[in-house]
């Protein structure tokens, strides 16, 4: 059984499977959402229902409350649809992005790599091209785990047929412990995107600043190999953290791209480098780091975050006393469960960070 | 894309705002906002102001059109089927007259005062935004005027709110607090009220003022009140929006903004002194205590906001540590004073009995006891003598906040706290800390401070005596004033609802829970 779903204020006409959300149904039409966690939790893909009903699913009752429900709110991640729908959302048109209907996909794993102690360097060969914009994220079916999980994808977007994911083993996570232990080169996986509203605004004139800690890596990885392969030519500088010099993996790799291209600028960073490191370079967070490199000053960048939300917390920080605020500045949230539950105190003083 | 495919909401937006606006040509940007440069603020780009609602101006007469229709046929069946004789006791009035006379004229300063805002600002973003909340304070206005043409038929102490507003000792209070705001630029009017009051401070306002209405059985007013939230969410995000568009415009903006954040979170708290004692004291059927909504909607609400400020370089409003110091004391302290000279007020007063003082007790177990039962029960010993006390000494007030000088030393419960200045040969007082602050970095300012007392001591009020000022007022003595054991209220209230007066102490202790 399927209904209509007509999407305002862009007047989007599209079918929807009764068992498909509403936000699927959206982004395998090509259509943007704005949406995060995917799982009911975060509340970022809030829409009106305008006409017609929907099943809540699974949706939290702190990311869509009762009074909410009751004004015909619902979330996009989890909503069902009881009959044809229209939804209004806030879709803001961003001439930078590129419009890739999501799909499944199917491959064999072809590599495994140890990036790291903790990161583990995925290769799927898929067996047909995914097409993607640089930053983007795919939703994993790992074999034995419910849900799938959102790993971002490493390699450029050139590269359309073998996809990296660098994944780092989360203690006690069950899809990664499972990448981790399990996973052998010859299996068969299942997945589905691009998903993500990361990517980089090639259209602005600003240069640009990537922030990245452990594996938030993947999505500046490909950004820039996307970027200096295609000969832009602004400024481009990645701070890249890790605790330690094992820790800090393709360290050769971003070496290497800044000897060849003088536009791009490498600031590798320890917060605790271990003894045997021998390391000459900078020591702290990344945030520290950059402060210090940029004189404070980060007014005429455009900053695109991705780590861990504390790195991510002390980045927006230190680029708003350095006068740089949010509309310039750019990151890739997940959330996990774990986050959703605490119940973080927000204040509605800023949409996007 | 078909050619008539309509407008979404972002494009009709700039439609209806942006697009209206025009570069002059034949006259200069400064002459015709002349008031954007003097307070400091540099604004480089009003294009960079965001309006997140979006809503344009069509879309908001449709919007107003219909809240008004709902609030209109509400206010009227409650009117036809005499809505007044269901609230749960008539001492519930008297939170509604000190409301509707303290806080409605604010509402038409407000809808003056962002008239004026809007047209000072050089960009179309907040010209629309301040036109629009212009528009929905008159609409508040309207409503509240309403309210008390209908409840000025039952009760007393409405029926000359404005003349009042002007003259009445204690409403001073919240019309200098406006006066003070629409006496200022634009920018530290809209910081004063729609970032300082409407988004920090307003929940504390509107919280018990629309859920007392509800508990007390008062649907006139949670529906007026309804009504002005719904446009209360923009009014709020309008504070938000000022106060990152100037943080964010230039960096020498951010000491003056800290400043006006300081004086205003001070100012509007001392304002709400009489919130305080309207939770704690005036509902019959309470819905929190002061201590535990100042808890959850500043140090809560307030610290999340302010932590994310900090990403700015903002801190927490200078001396909000006294608020939590004093938020076992406030209400206590303001409820006594009015105790006090409440034969000089619009509303009457009472001591709480003995259930009440078991609740306050409850809710203030570090304060209530110790300090403030035993002085309502020598007030009640008192009035059972037949000896109801009224002090007939003139306060000193505070030459910032205008309230009589009864709060306490942050630290001592038990010292009356008193501040000083001299300016010009002229010693001023001040009740706390931050009144002194805000009077010293601009005397000039508030040496212009109309003091009902001074007034009334310089022969400005009618009279040197109550009942001359009272006319002067335009009070009547026995009728408006003094405690309701012995008021018209009461007698009409207990008539009207066949309630002796063992019926009406039952009552109490049944709302009271």
């Amino acid at each position: 059984m399927t209904y209509e779903l007509s999407i305002e204020p862009v007047g989007e006409r599209l079918e929807v499977d009764e068992e498909q959300t509403l936000l699927d149904a959206a982004l395998r039409n090509g259509l943007y959402l704005p949406h995060a966690c995917c799982h009911g939790l975060c509340g970022t893909c809030k829409v009106q229902v305008v006409e017609g009903e929907v099943d809540h699913g699974d949706a939290s009752p702190f990311a869509l409350m009762d009074f909410e429900r009751e004004e015909g709110l619902a979330l996009a991640c989890c909503a069902r649809p009881l009959s044809d729908v229209v939804i209004e959302a806030d879709i803001e048109e961003e001439p930078d992005a590129l419009i890739q209907p999501v799909q499944d996909f199917d491959g064999t794993v072809v590599e495994l790599v140890d990036l790291s102690p903790t990161a583990k360097g995925v290769f799927i060969e898929l067996d047909r091209d995914l097409e993607f914009q640089a930053g983007k994220y795919i939703n994993l079916h790992v074999p034995e785990v419910a849900l799938p999980r959102a790993f971002s994808l490493a390699n450029a977007p050139g590269e359309k047929r073998v996809i990296e994911l660098n994944i780092r083993l989360v203690p006690g996570g069950e899809a990664t412990s499972y990448i981790h232990q399990s996973l052998k080169v010859g299996d068969r996986l299942k997945l589905s995107g691009p998903y993500g509203r990361f990517f980089v605004r090639k259209s602005a004139p600003e240069n640009l600043i990537f922030f990245a800690g452990g594996t938030g890596l993947s999505s500046p990885k490909s950004m820039i190999l996307d970027l200096l392969e295609s000969g832009d030519p602004r400024r481009i500088t990645l701070v890249y953290g890790a605790r330690n010099r094992a820790e800090l993996y393709y360290h050769d790799l971003f070496t290497d791209l800044a000897a060849k291209h003088d536009n791009f600028t490498y600031i590798p960073a320890l917060s605790e480098p271990a003894p045997d490191d021998d390391w000459d370079g900078d020591v702290g967070f990344v945030h520290d780091v950059a402060r210090k490199r940029f004189d404070g000053m980060f007014a005429g960048h455009k900053a695109y975050l991705c780590g861990p939300p504390p790195m991510i917390d002390a980045c927006l920080t230190t680029l708003m006393r350095g006068r740089l605020f949010e509309r310039d500045i750019y990151m890739e949230k997940f959330i996990t469960a774990a986050d959703a539950s605490q119940g973080n105190r927000r204040s509605p003083l800023f949409k996007s960070l | 894309m078909s050619a008539n495919q309509r407008l979404n909401l972002r494009e009709k937006y700039q439609k209806f705002t942006r697009d209206l606006a025009w570069e002059p040509s034949y006259q200069k940007k400064s002459d015709i906002f002349p008031q954007t440069d003097f307070e400091g603020i540099h604004i480089h780009d009003w294009d960079k102001w965001e309006d997140p609602f979006r809503l344009t101006v069509d879309a908001y007469w449709k919007y107003q059109a219909e809240k008004e229709k709902k609030l209109y046929s509400i206010i009227d069946a409650f009117a036809q089927n005499n809505g007044q004789l269901n609230v749960t006791d008539a001492r519930y009035i008297n939170a509604l007259k000190l409301f509707l006379t303290g806080v409605s004229p604010l509402e038409y300063a407000a809808h003056r005062g962002f008239a004026m805002a809007g047209r000072q600002f050089g960009g179309v973003g907040p010209q629309v935004s301040c036109q629009m909340q212009s528009i929905d304070e008159l609409r508040h206005v309207q409503t509240q005027i309403h309210t008390i043409s209908h409840y000025n038929k039952y009760f007393n102490g409405f029926h000359d709110w404005q003349h009042m507003h002007d003259r009445v000792w204690y409403l001073s209070v919240p019309k200098s607090f406006f006066d003070d705001a629409m006496s200022a630029g634009p920018f530290e009017f809209v910081t004063a009220i729609s970032f300082s009051f409407e988004y920090v401070l307003t929940n504390l306002l509107f919280m018990p003022f629309m859920s007392g209405a509800a508990f007390n059985g008062d649907m006139a007013t949670v529906t007026f009140g309804f009504s002005a939230q719904s446009d209360e969410s923009r009014h709020m995000t309008l504070g938000l929006e000022v106060i990152k568009f100037m943080l964010e415009q230039d960096e020498r903006n951010v000491p003056i903004v800290q400043k006006w954040i300081d004086k205003w979170f001070w100012r509007g708290y001392r304002l709400l002194a009489l919130v305080s004692m309207m939770m704690d004291y005036m509902l019959p059927k309470r819905v929190m205590s002061w201590k535990e909504a100042w808890e959850m909607y500043f140090e809560q609400n307030g610290g999340a906001l302010f932590e994310d400020l900090a990403r700015y370089g903002i801190r927490m409003p200078k001396y909000w540590e006294v608020t939590v110091k004093e938020k076992e004391r406030l209400s206590h302290e303001v409820w006594s004073t009015f105790y006090n000279y409440d034969h000089a007020a619009a509303f009457h007063s009472w001591v709480p009995d003995e259930a009440e003082m078991q609740w306050l007790t409850t809710k203030y177990p570090h304060t209530f006891d110790q300090y403030y039962r035993p002085r309502f029960e020598h007030w009640q010993s008192q009035t059972d003598k037949g000896e109801r006390w009224y002090n007939n000494t003139l306060p000193m007030l505070c030459q910032t906040c205008q309230i009589p000088m009864v709060f306490t030393e942050p630290d001592d419960p038990t010292t009356t706290c008193y501040r000083s200045s001299d300016y010009k040969g002229e010693k001023y007082h001040f009740c706390s800390d931050g009144c002194k602050d805000i009077f010293d970095d601009e005397p000039e300012k508030y040496v212009q401070a109309w003091l009902p007392v001074h007034q009334i001591y310089q022969g400005n009020c009618g009279g040197a005596s109550v009942p001359e000022v009272l006319e002067w007022y335009h009070l009547r003595d026995g009728e408006d004033n003094k405690d309701y054991l012995y008021s018209q209220d009461r007698a009409n209230w207990l008539k009207w609802k066949g309630l002796t007066e063992e019926a009406e102490r039952t009552l109490k202790a049944v709302v009271n829970g």
